[in-house]
């Protein structure tokens, strides 16, 4: 199995576990933070496996600091509310 | 469909061949970004500008909290959960046609690439339909803030959704691996885009 595919397949994964977690009726941080993680984590395997940055871990690891610092944002406005 | 190499009008002698990007591209230098740098910066500024609206979004929900989940409760949530199987899948197969362009394989990038546009033409009924349902129950842009951020996010994003197909069709005709690394590289953004806002706009 190619790593692409390999990536497919965990985002399915991933995307199949955001859905059981929005199904399950859990609410405040027991939902906002493994849904926002598994965002950052689907995030990190598009920019790694499909857009190539595994070639460029500095690059790769600039990306995950961005997109970490943005989902801390989205957890803290949103129990917040 | 032909995978010899397309002879170039005169006009066009000192674009590469296709055998020189793939060479190009192979001899990619390890630890530097990987395609065009201008699809980088389009990429980050994407990111930023969707990040802003989703801030403003959730910055904008702390001012009326049970307004803002009523309102998503009206969303076609299941639907935005299919179609983030849809876009993860439609770049799965982009991503193989990248790889196909840079093995030579004309045939099999459009191949891949024909599949790749028609799930997004499924992303975009699903997400007319959800407009659809919406616009029946009266509900519009100013009926809710949570409305005017929702429609603003996600259909600029949608309109991403087109563009990237006519890119993807666009590369396909071409077919060179530069070509078709740029179009998959801006098909990716925007998969990376939705994996972003779907959760904030229907889950949280």
């Amino acid at each position: 199995m190619s790593r692409v595919t390999k990536a497919w397949a965990l985002l399915i994964v991933l995307s199949a576990a955001s859905t059981a977690f929005a199904a399950s009726g859990l609410g405040g941080a027991a939902l906002v933070l493994p849904v926002l993680l598994l965002a950052g984590l689907k995030a990190h395997v598009i920019l790694r496996d499909y857009l190539g940055l595994a070639v460029a871990p500095a690059w790769l690891r600039g990306f995950d600091l961005g997109l970490a610092f943005l989902m801390l944002t989205f957890a803290g406005l949103a129990l917040a509310a | 469909m032909s995978d010899a190499p397309r002879s170039l009008p005169a006009s066009s002698q000192t674009v590469p061949t296709r055998e020189e990007e793939t060479k190009s591209h192979d001899e990619h230098p390890p630890g530097q970004l990987p395609g065009e740098l201008l699809m980088w910066v389009l990429i980050l500024s994407e990111i930023a500008v969707f990040g802003a609206g989703l801030l403003a979004f959730l910055s904008v929900r702390l001012t009326d909290p049970q307004g803002f989940a009523e309102a998503q409760a009206h969303l076609h949530r299941t639907g935005a959960a299919a179609n983030t199987i849809v876009l993860v899948t439609s770049g799965w197969l982009a991503a193989l046609a990248t790889r196909a362009a840079e093995a030579g394989q004309t045939r099999r990038l459009r191949l891949l690439l024909v599949p790749a546009i028609l799930l997004g033409a499924v992303f975009l009924v699903l997400k007319g339909s959800e407009y659809a349902d919406l616009f029946a129950q009266g509900i519009g842009t100013e009926t809710h803030a949570f409305y005017t951020f929702s429609f603003l996010l996600t259909g600029f994003h949608a309109a991403h959704v087109l563009a990237g197909m006519v890119l993807l069709a666009v590369v396909g005709w071409l077919g060179t691996p530069k070509a078709v690394e740029t179009g998959a590289a801006f098909w990716h953004m925007v998969d990376l885009v939705w994996v972003l806002l779907f959760p904030v706009v229907y889950l949280l």
